[in-house]
């Protein structure tokens, strides 16, 4: 709680200072979720995605089986009505996280995961393969733990985004973006390993990521 | 109050006014200690070759010790480990790899591979014997990071001495004790005697321990420790039937009984369940010793163990049905050891057959008993080319059912240079073998997730069977390495030197690293359909642990003695270590963001003290007054990979440093009553999340009487 109030008050006092900001709160009930760019790069946090409402045969949680969708083109959240339209670029929904083509929409959506650094990302190889949706066997961000951008750990309970893993995203309308999964908490920090159980599921399936879209279609960032 | 806390504190500083007998514990003395562990042949410390470290009971009754824990933990180079129950954690190798020995003979009932030291009294104790480095050369599995071994009281002359002790504290009212709701007790009764009837010895001792249930956690009614009762017995014989032949017969039972309280989320709903665990310890130890001649000495051992663990759980809201956890070990061994005495030279040999069973409700089928045989030999050379020289060689063979076969070679040396200095170098290699667990567990949580962890030998199985019928969604890479679990091994070093000067000060050094092969970890190797995740076990780490290790004893007078121990430790996987140098490994910074891992981030493995300091400073005057106060200092430990890089590093969740000041003071009066009195963990430090078994600060008096 005290580290989410620094973490918090850190953002604020850089936000004050810097002059190229744009904050933004939209209100989505019950859970706002806030947006702040910062010159190229927009972070997106506290994304509910498919936030859970119960718990499966085998104890695991799920939620009521809607996606958050997202623009990045535009940086707004997309009505769940619109998900049959290439108005969106990613959906969340639980560790899902999926691209607007074939299978999951019909726009010309792809990506891949990158290791390295999201500044280290400054231009797409030209011999880059976006991988597209197989919903539900496959999916161009791979699910499972240590496949894509996640790990889980079974015995804690917890879900942690692998640092160094970049989202690298072509968006509905075929442009390019880099996304960096920074949190699946709310508030941004993942609970302690010996946090009770009841914590970790309610606090779950909160996305905290930032990225930098390129509007000119361009492979460079 | 105030008065009666610095008296205490005080106590052990202040200097002495009437020192005047000779009858102090000298430093000269404790080179004249006999040792057996090191060599399974009694040797001077002053001549041992490797590191070894002998707790008194004079030590352990100053320090008011009622548990092998409470003793344990106020060594430096020993960190005690939290979950199933107390663990040794030596020279940086997990509680897995420290063989814990009774009288010469292995204790059994390990869970997750740590045995839990609190099942030991001290009681009954004459001294504990710490052998450091890789000891497999003599003692086969597990003695990788050393040995510990607990030589029980075998003195045969007639006395009776009872001893009891009362301590309380509060957790959370500091010092306003003693009758709030949260205050618990812990009471200590310990009866021991021996005679000897027709030449025959009779020893015995009985030990009763109980512990009041304390809740650190606020709002929750799962109580840590949890209430406890612990009874031991133990009853030795020794028969002499000439001078040659004697027979000696041991006989120990301990049952540990735990009430039981917890809240467990189960799919969202809290439920409460209650219960007890029962944990009974059995051993049989006749052995057989017989002096051919002056030279030629043999035993024969035979050794019977038995562990039962009982858990027994009931829902509230399930009343019907209840959960149920039982382990099961057996253990039989015969030996023989003989050790010949040649010119400037000692040779034992020596070798065994030992049969270890298991069953269990964690296993396929509790009725379903598991089973490794184990034939093995050993053989040592202890040479003194010279006086100031000590070579010894050896190594031991351990062949069995299960999997590969193990050799364990071992060399030391020590060099007297005069008789202040001396050095020591040792290089030996230990193993551990696989456990049943690692081999036979069939684990699934259905409470969180539904992940499965399968033994070694049960997961092919297992999964082949699921996959038959269409329940295995995808099988891993590492799951084609599951076919044969190979022991552990490991490579230990060991370099030191030792000066003592004028009999009132001594420096001990030691450097050391261990390199472990074929570490066993769990790994993921399949997944379900439904998504969950199956686990089970590979061989697949190498890792090291390496440091050095500091101790001094300091008497600036005949009633002061000041002792102090530091360890350093390092350790490393070594994969891990090859990414994080390739550049493949990252971490995040405090707003979240990805950057590549420095090297000096990286903490290696989690669950260690990078630092480890222990100071006790005792005051003891000719007339049977002591105090003393000692100081045990833990850095920082890292205890889960929060950042999901896979690896452990200084911005993972980690469990802070912590200080634990114990004092204590007590006097012999003169009609053989002994009086004493102390405080654990004066500060009150607490940490509930990583260690929970804590205690809070306990007060506590005693008394000990000899009756005969």
């Amino acid at each position: 709680m005290k580290r989410t109030i620094i973490l918090t008050g850190l953002v604020s006092l850089t936000f004050f200072s810097a002059c190229k900001k744009e904050n933004v709160t939209v209100q989505k009930d019950p859970f706002p979720f806030e947006t702040i760019t910062d010159g190229k790069i927009t972070t997106v946090k506290n994304l509910p995605a498919d936030t859970v409402v119960g718990f499966d045969g085998i104890g695991r949680p799920i939620g009521a089986g809607i996606y958050s969708f997202y623009s990045l083109e535009t940086n707004t959240w997309v009505p769940n009505k619109d998900s049959a339209t290439t108005k969106w670029d990613l959906a969340f929904a639980g560790t899902t996280i999926r691209v607007n083509n074939q299978t999951s929409g019909p726009g010309n959506g792809g990506a891949y995961v990158y290791t390295g650094t999201f500044e280290s990302l400054t231009s797409i190889p030209n011999d880059a393969i976006f991988a597209v949706d197989n919903h539900p066997l496959t999916y161009a961000i791979p699910k499972g733990s240590g496949a894509g951008w996640y790990n889980y750990d079974g015995p804690s309970n917890l879900v942690t985004a692998i640092p160094g893993k970049i989202l690298v995203v072509r968006t509905a309308s075929g442009k390019y973006a880099k996304v960096e999964i920074l949190n699946y908490y709310r508030g941004g920090v993942t609970p302690s390993a010996t946090a009770p159980t009841e914590l970790k599921i309610k606090e779950q399936r909160f996305y905290t990521f930032r990225f930098t879209y390129q509007p000119d279609g361009s492979t460079s960032f | 109050m105030q008065r009666f806390f610095l008296y205490f504190i005080f106590a052990s500083i202040i200097l002495p006014a009437n020192a005047q007998k000779d009858s102090f514990p000298s430093l000269n003395n404790m080179l004249e200690e006999v040792v057996v562990t090191s060599t399974r042949t009694e040797n001077k410390l002053g001549n041992v070759a490797v590191p070894v470290k002998i707790i008194s009971k004079a030590t352990i009754q100053q320090a008011g010790s009622l548990r092998l824990k409470d003793i344990l933990q106020e060594q430096a180079g020993l960190f005690i480990t939290n979950g199933f129950g107390a663990g040794v954690q030596m020279q940086g190798l997990n509680p897995d790899y420290t063989l814990i020995l009774l009288n010469g003979e292995p204790m059994i009932g390990r869970t997750a591979g740590v045995l839990d030291i609190n099942r030991i009294s001290v009681g009954n104790i004459k001294k504990i014997e710490i052998v450091k480095g890789p000891s497999s050369s003599l003692y086969g599995s597990e003695a990788m990071a050393g040995v510990i071994n607990i030589i029980t009281d075998n003195s045969y002359k007639k006395n009776l001495e009872a001893a009891l002790r009362y301590g309380f504290g509060n957790p959370d009212k500091g010092w306003s004790w003693p009758l709030s709701n949260n205050t618990f007790k812990n009471t200590d009764f310990n009866l021991q005697g021996a005679a000897t009837i027709h030449k025959t010895g009779l020893q015995f001792s009985s030990n009763t321990y109980y512990l009041d249930g304390i809740s650190y956690r606020p709002f929750s009614t799962e109580r840590l420790p949890q209430p406890q009762y612990r009874i031991s017995n133990q009853i030795q014989l020794n028969h002499p039937f000439s001078e040659k032949t004697t027979l000696s017969f041991l006989i120990r039972h301990s049952l540990d009984y735990f009430k039981q309280e917890f809240s467990v989320n189960n799919n969202g709903t809290i439920i409460k369940s209650f219960g007890r665990e029962a944990n009974n310890d059995l051993n049989i130890n006749p052995v057989l010793t017989h002096q051919f001649n002056k030279n030629i000495k043999s035993s024969l051992r035979l050794y019977g163990t038995l562990y039962d663990g009982n858990q027994r759980l009931n829902f509230d809201n399930k009343p019907d049905s209840s959960y149920i956890d039982q382990f099961r070990q057996n253990f039989y061994r015969i030996e023989n050891q003989t050790d010949i005495v040649l010119k400037k030279s000692r040779l034992t040999v020596g070798g065994g057959y030992t049969v270890d069973q298991a069953r269990s409700t964690r296993y396929d089928n509790i009725s379903n008993t598991k089973q490794n045989n184990i034939i093995y030999g050993f053989v040592q050379h202890e040479w003194n080319p010279t006086s100031r020289v000590a070579l010894i060689s050896g190594f031991r063979y351990d062949y069995n059912r299960l999997f590969a076969a193990a050799f364990s070679p071992k060399l030391a040396v020590r060099i007297k240079a005069n008789n202040n200095l001396s050095f020591n170098a040792s290089i030996g290699r230990g193993f551990k073998a696989p456990d049943f667990r690692q081999l036979y567990l069939n684990f699934t949580n259905n409470a969180a997730g539904g992940y499965s962890v399968l033994g070694s030998i049960d997961a092919v199985k297992v999964i082949t069977q699921l996959q038959s019928i269409g329940q295995i969604a995808e099988i891993k890479n590492d799951f084609n390495r599951l076919s044969s679990l190979k022991p552990e091994f490991s490579t230990g070093i060991n370099i030191g030197a030792s000066y003592y000067l004028k009999n009132n000060f001594s420096l001990t050094l030691n450097l050391f690293r261990n390199d472990i092969e074929e570490l066993i970890d769990s790994r993921q190797v399949a997944t379900r359909t439904n998504g969950s995740q199956i686990f089970s076990y590979i061989n697949i780490k190498n890792a090291y642990t390496q440091g050095a290790e500091i101790e001094a004893n300091w008497q600036p007078m005949k009633s002061i003695q000041i002792s102090s121990g530091y360890q350093l430790l390092m350790s490393a996987d070594k994969e891990e270590l090859t990414k994080i140098k390739n550049g493949n490994v990252y971490v995040r910074d405090p707003n979240g963001i990805s950057r590549l891992i420095k090297k000096n981030e990286y903490v290696g493995l989690p669950n260690r003290s990078m630092h480890m300091f222990n100071l006790k400073l005792t005051y003891e005057t000719p007339s049977h007054f002591f105090a003393t106060t000692r100081f045990i200092y833990r850095s920082r430990w890292t205890v889960a990979d929060s950042d999901g890089n896979s690896v452990h590093n200084i911005q993972d969740e980690h469990a802070n440093g912590f200080l634990l000041i114990n004092v204590s003071a007590g006097k012999e009066l003169k009609n053989g009553l002994h009086i004493n009195a102390g405080i654990d963990n004066l500060l009150n430090y607490q940490d509930a999340n990583f260690m929970p078994n804590l205690q809070g600060r306990m007060i506590y008096i005693g008394v000990r009487y000899k009756l005969i």
